[in-house]
């Protein structure tokens, strides 16, 4: 006999998870998919600290933050598989291995939450040999902290997102010594109390608008070249200088992984699925939240944006979901995108997150349809590495919506 | 003692490998490497080129047509895919395009043909519309040229066959009859014929042999690999007009099922590095020949070292060495040339006189890609380690990589596992799986994790464990 779901969520990390919950407390009968043997996803290697403050308004590691998961998981007896890879989805149906069998399960609707990858050696065209001893910053955070073991002493890393920069901390924790951090970027990527905790306070210096020319050494690295780039990152001549290295770990991004559903339409800034409010995808029933959809740069975002999901895919499975007439959200001055980009003209709330294109001290972000401003919230400082929202009811609201950053009066 | 040594393990060497064991000769194979196929064998086009484009009269002439013609066959008695997809060489001086098939017809390449520009745009509609004339040969075709590498090792172990691997030859010693190879390791190996098909190391391992030295040089070619999203951009292999050293940047889809974008050809050292430049020149060629074309969708790029030696293949008995035959130079259409310089190499012995026997044949690993859920249910009731899935942009099971560690010709290193069952090879490039491939290794060959190597030794990934377990021996911690 098949099995039956109103609601099936691929990915048990942390949108997963919530997603899968939320949609079981709206009454969905759901099941949750995770490929690894246990709940987490990539919350069971970040060990470090600073999860939760605004989810739980306590700071948690992040296997701890995947435990109040978990535990709710288990408190609602959802059904879970782990081992499990989804290797199809259908209409109505989705196809499955694990050392189980294969097997075809239906559903009414689906919720993609399958995280993130890393941007690879391959991606950015990194020259020179290739060696053992280039790895992405994820590989190197599971090798220490999943596996126990040490792949470098004397690192370089290429990238100052988040990631790149806490493994400069664990590597130097556990006794190498991270060289520096190069950012191509005339700017860091990352969370600023990152760069204050995480580099400044190790030592570790950091060469903006500077990148990797060349990897040398056969069968290890052996070092690398590394060359300035000016402000439109075109490499400075006579600028080209080398570094020793026993790695090379590069942080330079994060694409969000589709994989599972090659048909998908995707957004061609945030690289995840285009959405509708609900974040429902270009294929009805199809939903989308956390890494998947756009990279989040906290963990708590992704819960409270998932949550949503979750609730969204579970109205939809009891043709509950009712859609208005919609509208589109634009970028205006200083936004790269937003999410959602379009909104029902339905009664209710609707937070928008958004990342800004530049850095804008001391300015107001302003939610306006034609010249009318229908929400405005000052901001101390926004940079492209955090993630912004605002937030407000819609009410009877009709029109585009266009969010931009705009200075404080007179200032 | 052996009949036959074989120093160098790239495809000539394995071919030659694996057609004497085919005739019950007793041959053995020393590659320097941890594995098969990790020079020019394992960074190339993969193409098995229909003959058209060398000089008449060469040996790459005469082998390129008789090695296309015996490839298919080979490759389904090693059970690896071939596809005969055809190749294009496009441009609009007619007047080339008719010389070089001119020159096809004289080196004896069948099915080949000037086509016009609206039957080319119908075979490649993502072409410049700009290209009036093509040159078709239908007998061109693709393989995976490690695989083919590997499998023509395996066949020859099944039947017979030593493959030695980390062979580091030290010396070579001759007497009136016969070889004796002397590895670092003093491990000692005597043969009655040696075949030099060292590649980019002919000329070192002909300095032990005190045999003839030739001027080499080398070439290096750099490519793009795309993701399998980009496939089906082109449907055949594209060439533009070939120039006096190479073929030119050409564009084809791999068997795997990506897009190869390649190769540059400079004049080089032997370290296959990428630089900017080559990156650039490819990327500018390209965009010429298929505006549509998305090289961000590159997931790998890399670099191959071709040898070279004048103007033809170098296959000659030494005139210094009895019992000595030098291969040299084997540059493109070498992988094409393969089995037929196999063949040439079984005649200049005389071992093409014995009868082929009834030889073994090998078996791919079978890969759950692309199988139904019945055929997958089956699988996984033999072997539930087909339902754990390793590495996920290529969908490779545990199941498959233990095989790729137990094979007649097993992987020792994380690139010996990509090559065999391409974990690894899909667009993370490892980035999810390569700690579960080193860990399956240490398991299954039962050592340490912190000596699995990418490929040689000497490059190990991991290094050293943070916190080593304290082992307990009669009640004291050691």
């Amino acid at each position: 006999m098949a099995k039956r779901y109103d609601t099936v969520v691929i990915g048990g990390g942390p949108a997963g998870m919530a997603a899968a919950i939320e949609a079981k407390r709206c009454g969905a009968k759901v099941l949750l998919i995770e490929r690894e043997n246990q709940l987490g996803g990539i919350l069971n290697q970040c060990i470090h600290n600073g999860f939760g403050l605004h989810y739980f308004k306590e700071e948690l590691t992040g296997p701890e933050y995947a435990q109040r998961f978990i535990k709710l998981i288990n408190w609602h007896q959802l059904d879970y598989y782990t081992n499990t890879f989804v290797t199809k989805i259908n209409d109505n149906s989705i196809e499955l291995i694990s050392p189980l069998g294969a097997e075809k399960i239906y559903t009414k609707t689906i919720v993609l939450a399958t995280g993130a990858r890393e941007r690879t050696a391959g991606a950015i065209g990194l020259h020179g040999t290739r060696p053992a001893g280039v790895y992405t910053a994820g590989q190197v955070q599971k090798m220490i902290n999943y596996d126990g073991k040490l792949p470098c002493k004397h690192p370089i890393i290429l990238g100052s997102g988040d990631v790149g920069l806490i493994m400069a901390r664990r590597l130097s924790l556990e006794g190498a010594k991270v060289q520096m951090v190069l950012e191509l970027a005339n700017k860091p990527g990352g969370l600023m109390r990152n760069i204050q905790q995480c580099l400044n306070d190790f030592n570790i210096p950091l060469y903006t608008s500077t990148t990797v020319k060349e990897v040398v050494g056969t069968d290890k690295i052996e070092g690398i070249y590394a060359i300035s780039v000016d402000d439109k990152m075109q490499e400075i001549p006579n600028t080209l200088k080398y570094y020793p290295c026993d790695a090379l770990i590069l942080s330079v991004g994060l694409i969000p992984e589709t994989d599972v559903l090659p048909e998908l339409e995707l957004h061609p800034r945030t690289g995840g699925a285009i959405v509708n409010e609900y974040r429902e995808t270009s294929i009805p029933n199809i939903f989308s939240c956390g890494n998947a959809l756009h990279v989040h740069d906290l963990v708590d975002n992704v819960s409270k944006e998932a949550e949503l999901t979750g609730r969204f895919a579970a109205l939809k499975a009891k043709n509950q979901l009712a859609y208005g007439k919609q509208y589109n959200i634009i970028c205006g001055n200083g936004i790269s995108y937003t999410m959602p980009s379009t909104y029902f003209a339905t009664p209710g709330n609707l937070e928008i997150l958004f990342r800004v294109n530049n850095k804008f001290i001391r300015h107001n972000i302003v939610a306006k349809v034609k010249d009318k401003v229908i929400a405005k919230k000052f901001v101390l400082c926004a940079i492209s590495g955090t993630m912004q929202s605002i937030s407000f009811d819609k009410g009877n609201l009709k029109g585009d919506i266009t969010i931009s950053m705009e200075a404080e009066d007179g200032k | 003692m052996f009949d036959i040594a074989i120093i160098g393990g790239g495809v000539v060497g394995a071919n030659i490998l694996c057609f004497c064991a085919r005739r019950g000769v007793r041959a053995v194979l020393i590659e320097k490497n941890n594995d098969v196929a990790t020079g020019a064998s394992k960074a190339n086009s993969g193409i098995i080129h229909a003959g058209f484009d060398a000089k008449p009269g060469t040996l790459k002439a005469k082998l390129n047509v008789s090695g296309n013609k015996i490839m298919e066959k080979l490759c389904s008695e090693l059970d690896l895919p071939y596809q005969k997809i055809g190749a294009l060489v496009v441009g609009n001086d007619l007047g080339k395009l008719n010389e070089l098939k001119e020159r096809g017809d004289v080196n004896g390449v069948h099915d080949i043909e000037i086509i016009k520009k609206n039957r080319l745009q119908e075979l490649e509609p993502n072409l410049n519309g700009d290209y009036k004339y093509a040159l078709y040969a239908k007998n061109s075709g693709i393989v995976s040229p490690y695989m083919l590498t590997i499998a023509l090792c395996e066949e020859a172990i099944l039947n017979g066959a030593t493959v030695y691997r980390n062979f580091e030859t030290k010396a070579i010693e001759k007497n009136s009859r016969n070889f004796k190879i002397i590895s670092a390791q003093n491990t000692v190996l005597t043969a009655k014929y040696v075949v030099n098909c060292a590649g980019a190391g002919y000329n070192e391992v002909a300095r032990k042999l005190k045999s003839e030295i030739y001027p080499l040089t080398f070439r290096r070619g750099e490519y793009y690999l795309l993701d399998s999203s980009e496939y089906g951009i082109v449907n055949h292999t594209i060439f533009p007009l070939p120039t006096p050293e190479s073929k030119g940047i050409l564009i084809t889809p791999t068997i795997d099922g990506n897009v190869l974008v390649g190769p540059t050809s400079e004049i080089s050292d032997q370290i296959p590095v990428t630089t900017s430049e080559g990156m650039n020149k490819i990327k500018s060629n390209i965009t010429t020949m298929i505006p549509k074309i998305n090289l961000r969708k590159s997931i790998r790029v890399f670099s191959g070292i071709r040898t070279i030696s004048g103007d033809d293949f170098i296959i000659e008995n030494s005139q210094k060495v009895k019992n000595l035959i030098n291969i040299a130079g084997i540059c493109s259409p070498g992988l094409s040339s393969a089995p037929a310089i196999a063949n040439m190499v079984l005649e200049m012995t005389g071992f093409d006189k014995l009868p082929v026997k009834k030889f073994k044949k090998r078996k791919n690993i079978v890969s759950i890609k692309g199988k139904s859920t019945e055929e997958l249910n089956a699988l996984i009731k033999k072997d539930p380690d087909y339902g754990k899935i390793v590495c996920k942009c290529e969908l490779v099971s545990l199941a498959e990589i233990k095989q790729a560690l137990t094979s007649p010709l097993a992987a020792y290193s994380v690139d010996g596992v990509k090559r065999r069952v391409r974990a690894g090879m899909g667009r993370c490039q490892g980035g999810f799986c390569l700690l579960k491939v080193i860990e399956t290794i240490a398991k299954t060959h039962k050592e340490p994790i912190i000596s699995i190597p990418k490929e040689n030794l000497g490059s190990e990934i991991l290094i050293s464990e943070i916190r080593p377990k304290k082992v307990v021996k009669n009640g004291k911690k050691i």
